[in-house]
């Protein structure tokens, strides 16, 4: 077998970590496709963050991962024992318009099949994965740990040592079963986690929407990923594991689940999954994290326990991460490209005007436009909208300010990177077009 | 109630379909969608990564880990040199890469200077470096003799 289908079949794995707790009755509303992501989803977060207590306490990585990982699944099932009987609502109403739902699940499946082509044609591939993704993931596989040595060794700051470990750690686990790293599998991780979006998407909306609505919703919410991604060149890079954390997590925090410690507390773990792939992951972690105790006030209480649900898995990966970064002399922080304490105002007219250009490059900004547009459109309004907008604001207002606060490189800045980490903003207002009508 | 729930998921499908034709329409026909392509950048924006990839993942059979290389163009760029290195980083795992420049500003004689092997993008350097591995379209690999 070659090594790129070994790569690829390490992320069989991810699910049978995350199992444990995703098989807790609390779930079994979302259907088995989307708890099969969804496990996969926190089978990689506690992956991750056992790989990286492994690399802080200088234990070398192997099968014992697996099996650490997975026990911690385990456990968590334990603080759900007393909330399993909070079963979901059912599947949600069966609408007459199957008609509706085909159609949109055709639209999903064409865009998930364009994302594939682009990818298998090297379209899309990010020149990221070249730069820093792969050869730390590549390195750390063959020294069996986040190799300090490596990160802090001469001419090697353009690896952005801080970064969070989560996709690092992915990728290495499955180069250590592989035996090496295949670059042009990696690649394939950007259809691979679209599909997983629209499928956890799916499964999770269908507690609160007819199956059309559903459909509908995960079918705008993917081909404005799709479209993104294929332009933007993700494929290989971050954001498609940014995407999926970000977006199933604030998922389930509109549908009946949230109301439960069992639906908080897989928010929460997907949260962290955002928090450790990306470093504006933790702003959107804390932006929707509030918002939902501000706005789902009902459903928040009380807030310290919804909070600590929340925020826990992510303060926990992260404080991991820090600590080796800390304890190998390596970082002790984020770094920024600029001063955030002196934002630069008078270049706002210039920034938004090259965003914009850059937005424009995606399809004339269309992944954008159209969700908005259909939000504005559809008719019901409901305060639960506010959650993924505000969350969407959020994101654009924390990327507007780095912008602001980087100095030289600003405008090379935008162009490479504006419309890919403004992803999110598209994919937030598409399921917002969705549970505006929802319960 | 229930046109105003039809109307809604019409403005869904309309806007997913368009921006699914644009997805499709994105894809590089013209280059032949379902030839394997030799990089994994080959129809990507990044159009000088191929010929690095390529002439470094050639390269890598013919180094031995643990040993150092510089890798540079021709005719010589310090930008180019800059993705050199780190494209080095990534395609030849285990050997030591000197850069022949960083953040696009060439560095000093004395980092390249004890380097055993010599990578050349581009044409072949007018003086031989040392005595030649591989010579491809891409560029040549070099044995620096001392």
């Amino acid at each position: 077998m070659r090594a790129g289908h070994l790569w690829l079949a390490s992320f069989l794995l991810l699910p049978v970590v995350g199992a444990p707790l995703l098989k807790a009755r609390a779930f079994r509303g979302f259907g088995l496709p989307a708890r099969a992501v969804l496990s996969a989803g926190v089978g990689a977060v506690l992956l991750s963050w056992t790989m990286t207590m492994f690399a802080l306490v200088r234990l070398r990585w192997g099968p014992l991962l697996v099996f650490v990982a997975a026990g911690l699944a385990f456990a968590l099932r334990i603080i759900l024992r007393r909330d399993e009987e909070a079963l979901l609502p059912g599947e949600g109403r069966e609408g007459a318009g199957r008609a509706t739902a085909f159609i949109a699940y055709a639209l999903t499946v064409l865009s998930l099949l364009a994302t594939l082509a682009a990818t298998i044609a090297a379209r899309s591939t990010s020149p990221d994965l070249l730069l820093f993704w792969g050869p730390k993931a590549q390195q750390f596989a063959a020294a069996r740990t986040i190799d300090a040595e490596f990160l802090s060794a001469p001419y090697m700051e353009y690896l952005h040592v801080y970064y969070p470990p989560l996709v690092t750690n992915v990728y290495a686990f499955g180069a250590m079963i592989a035996g090496r790293f295949p670059w042009g599998a990696a690649t394939l991780t950007f259809p691979l986690l679209l599909a997983a979006t629209a499928i956890g998407l799916t499964g999770i909306l269908r507690t609160q929407a007819t199956p059309p609505r559903t459909a509908a919703t995960a079918a705008l919410a993917t081909s404005a990923i799709a479209l993104i991604g294929i332009h933007a060149s993700v494929a290989g890079n971050a954001e498609p594991f940014l995407l999926f954390f970000e977006i199933l997590g604030l998922t389930l925090l509109v549908t009946p689940i949230a109301r439960s410690t069992a639906g908080k507390l897989l928010a929460g773990l997907l949260f962290a999954g955002a928090a450790a792939s990306k470093v504006e992951g933790l702003v959107f972690v804390l932006a929707a994290g509030v918002l939902f105790a501000l706005i789902e006030r009902g459903a928040a209480r009380p807030f310290w326990r919804t909070l600590l649900l929340l925020f826990a898995p992510t303060a926990v990966a992260l404080g991991t991460w820090l600590a080796f970064g800390a304890s190998r002399r390596l970082f002790s922080g984020y770094q920024g490209y600029g001063s955030v304490l002196e934002p630069r105002f008078g270049s706002l007219a210039t920034i938004l005007s090259d965003v914009g250009v850059a937005l424009w490059k995606v399809g004339y900004a269309l992944p954008w436009l159209v969700p908005l547009v259909v939000l504005l459109l559809v008719p019901g309004k409901n305060h639960r909208v506010l959650l993924p907008v505000l969350a969407a604001l959020a994101i654009a207002g924390f990327l507007l300010f780095t912008y602001l606060t980087t100095e030289s490189i600003v405008r090379l800045l935008i162009a490479w990177s504006a419309a890919r980490v403004l992803a999110p903003v598209s994919a937030l207002l598409a399921l917002a077009s969705g549970v505006r009508d929802a319960r | 109630m229930r046109a105003l729930k039809s109307r809604a998921l019409l403005f869904s499908l309309v806007g997913s379909a368009v921006l699914t034709t644009f997805s499709i329409a994105a894809l590089p026909f013209s280059r032949g969608l379902f030839r394997v392509p030799q990089t994994p950048f080959d129809a990507s924006d990044a159009a000088s990564t191929p010929p690095a990839y390529v002439l470094l993942q050639r390269a890598s059979s013919l180094i031995p880990q643990g040993m150092s290389v510089v890798i540079r163009s021709e005719p010589p760029d310090a930008n180019s040199d800059s993705n050199l290195h780190r494209f080095g980083v990534a395609l030849l795992p285990g050997r030591k890469i000197r850069p022949a420049a960083l953040w696009g500003v060439p560095t000093s004689p004395d980092v390249t200077r004890d380097a055993e092997y010599e990578i050349v993008l581009g044409r072949a350097p007018s003086h031989a470096p040392g005595r030649l591995l591989l010579e491809i379209p891409e560029g040549t690999v070099w044995r620096r003799e001392r």
